[in-house]
């Protein structure tokens, strides 16, 4: 059951991500998972380097499963990007010899060895296929009822589906099961499952705002408490990138707290907002856990 | 975006002889995550589900239809092939298995190799090359990870990443990016 566990770039370095890796590790450390850090992880290229060159990107990804498989161990982790990248290696180095040959030597150049031979998981999957829901309910000790949501899958966790070997993508509800054992209401909406325009901040930024603006409607019409996403991006477009959009399209009235997938989880479980960095959001969270917190214990 | 803005990934028609480069769908098909391009039947699955699409006049099958055409120097030096957001669901619709996502990341690094990668994604990876990581650690996250009682931050290892760097040739790809950039001030 050991895994190895890559955080990403983003996740421990950013002022409001860094409640998914302390939610993270609470839920772990409760369903009594143990996992080891990848030994100095380094980027994962994702797709905008895989933009720039995919053989270096495939070669930097295969880096931190060469860790991995050093201590024979399989590896999770919380970001979609980091998942991505991680399952496009073995499938590249499975598919096209050529490049196998290429990743090997710029490994060897480096003193590293990479045999193919461990396996990414994303960790809402690992949760939802592994462990179960009814482990969730069993640890349950508070109840969330009464408070309505909007679930973000991302794209990067699901799509494409033959690559991610993850439930069929366009309509999934393996996340929403694991929530709803809390007595959350995620609710379906339109736009639920469509992009967030995040791979284009920093270089469409009029686009990303544009795609960002419709997601927001869409959750606003739905007469949502807040937002739940699984993706790291995700997160930083719907709530890092709220503000502007406000401003940018004169939508003063919303007011959409993001919460990160396992803050939900860690909340279920009985721990605190404080320490699950819910105060470190762009978007205050205050009202959205005043109302988590009404239901009081199971 | 405005109307008058299309032309920036419409390009000029009708298509002239000149600017026709036959093989330049066989370039692409060739490469690694290129394959599905000569499969593609223009029946334009990727355009409808596109989300940059439903904001902006952006159609995957235009870009798919320019390859095939053979609209080389249009293609990888406009605009067109850095507006696709990744998120595969054209892929995931495309009967064809096209994969436009993976044309659009060879199409991106023939681009790239010749100094035209989006200006965005050459900061981010000169970033990463820096500092291991996308994102710099700063002493205000420090604090907060031990407010929150998270092991400090692990330094990322720099110099083997730098090391792949170079044996795999981005270093190549970011200077080329940088002449370009001289060269236009």
């Amino acid at each position: 059951m050991k895994k190895a566990l890559a955080w990403g770039c983003l996740i421990p370095a950013r002022r409001s991500l860094i409640g998914y890796e302390a939610a993270t590790r609470k839920v772990l450390e409760h369903l009594n998972i143990e996992t080891i850090d990848i030994p100095n992880e380094t980027c994962c290229a994702p797709f905008w380097m895989q933009s720039l060159d995919l053989t270096t990107s495939i070669a930097m990804a295969a880096r931190n499963l060469a860790k991995a498989e050093e201590m024979g161990l399989d590896l999770l982790t919380p970001c979609s990007g980091c998942f991505h990248s991680y399952k496009r290696v073995n499938h590249v180095l499975e598919t096209y010899p050529d490049m196998r040959e290429k990743v090997d030597d710029i490994l060897k150049s480096v003193g590293l060895k990479y045999e193919g031979t461990v396996e990414a998981r994303h960790i809402v999957d690992f949760l939802y296929t592994d462990i179960g829901a009814d482990e969730l309910q069993r640890n349950s000790t508070r109840d969330l009822s009464g408070i309505k949501i909007g679930l973000r899958y991302g794209c990067h966790m699901l799509k494409p589906h033959e690559l991610l070997n993850i439930e069929y993508s366009e309509r999934p509800t393996f996340a929403d099961e694991l929530i709803e054992q809390f007595g959350i209401n995620s609710v379906q909406y339109a736009g639920r499952h469509r992009c967030c325009g995040g791979l284009l901040r920093g270089v469409q930024d009029d686009v990303a705002d544009r795609i960002l603006h419709e997601r927001l409607v869409d959750a606003n019409d739905a007469g949502v408490d807040g937002i739940v996403t699984v993706c790291s991006l995700c997160h930083l477009q719907h709530d890092m990138g709220q503000r502007s959009i406000k401003r940018k399209f004169g939508m003063e009235d919303i007011d959409l707290p993001v919460l990160h997938f396992p803050q939900i989880l860690a909340l279920g479980f009985g721990y605190s907002p404080e320490e699950l960095g819910l105060d470190y959001h762009t978007v205050k969270t205050d009202k959205l856990v005043a109302k988590l917190m009404g239901g009081g214990r199971r | 975006m405005e109307q008058s803005d299309k032309r920036a990934y419409r390009g000029d028609f009708p298509v002239r002889d000149k600017d026709v480069q036959a093989s330049f769908k066989y370039d692409v098909a060739d490469m690694v995550g290129g394959e599905g391009l000569l499969r593609c039947l223009k029946c334009g699955a990727c355009s409808g589900g596109c989300p940059v699409g439903s904001v902006i006049d952006y159609r995957p099958r235009k870009v798919l239809g320019n390859v095939l055409l053979g609209l080389r120097d249009e293609v990888l030096s406009s605009d067109q092939i850095w507006l696709c957001a990744a998120c595969f669901t054209c892929e995931e619709r495309c009967v064809q298995q096209v994969n436009f996502t993976d044309v659009v990341t060879v199409l991106r690094n023939m681009a790239s190799r010749e100094g035209n990668a989006a200006p965005g994604y050459v900061k981010m990876a000169e970033m990463v090359q820096a500092n291991g990581r996308v994102s710099a650690r700063t002493g205000l996250v420090d604090k907060m990870r031990e407010q929150l009682g998270l092991p400090p931050l692990q330094d990322p290892d720099v110099d083997q990443l730098q090391g792949i760097m170079k044996a795999a040739g981005l270093d190549d790809v970011l200077a080329a990016n940088k002449k370009k950039e001289v060269e236009s001030e």
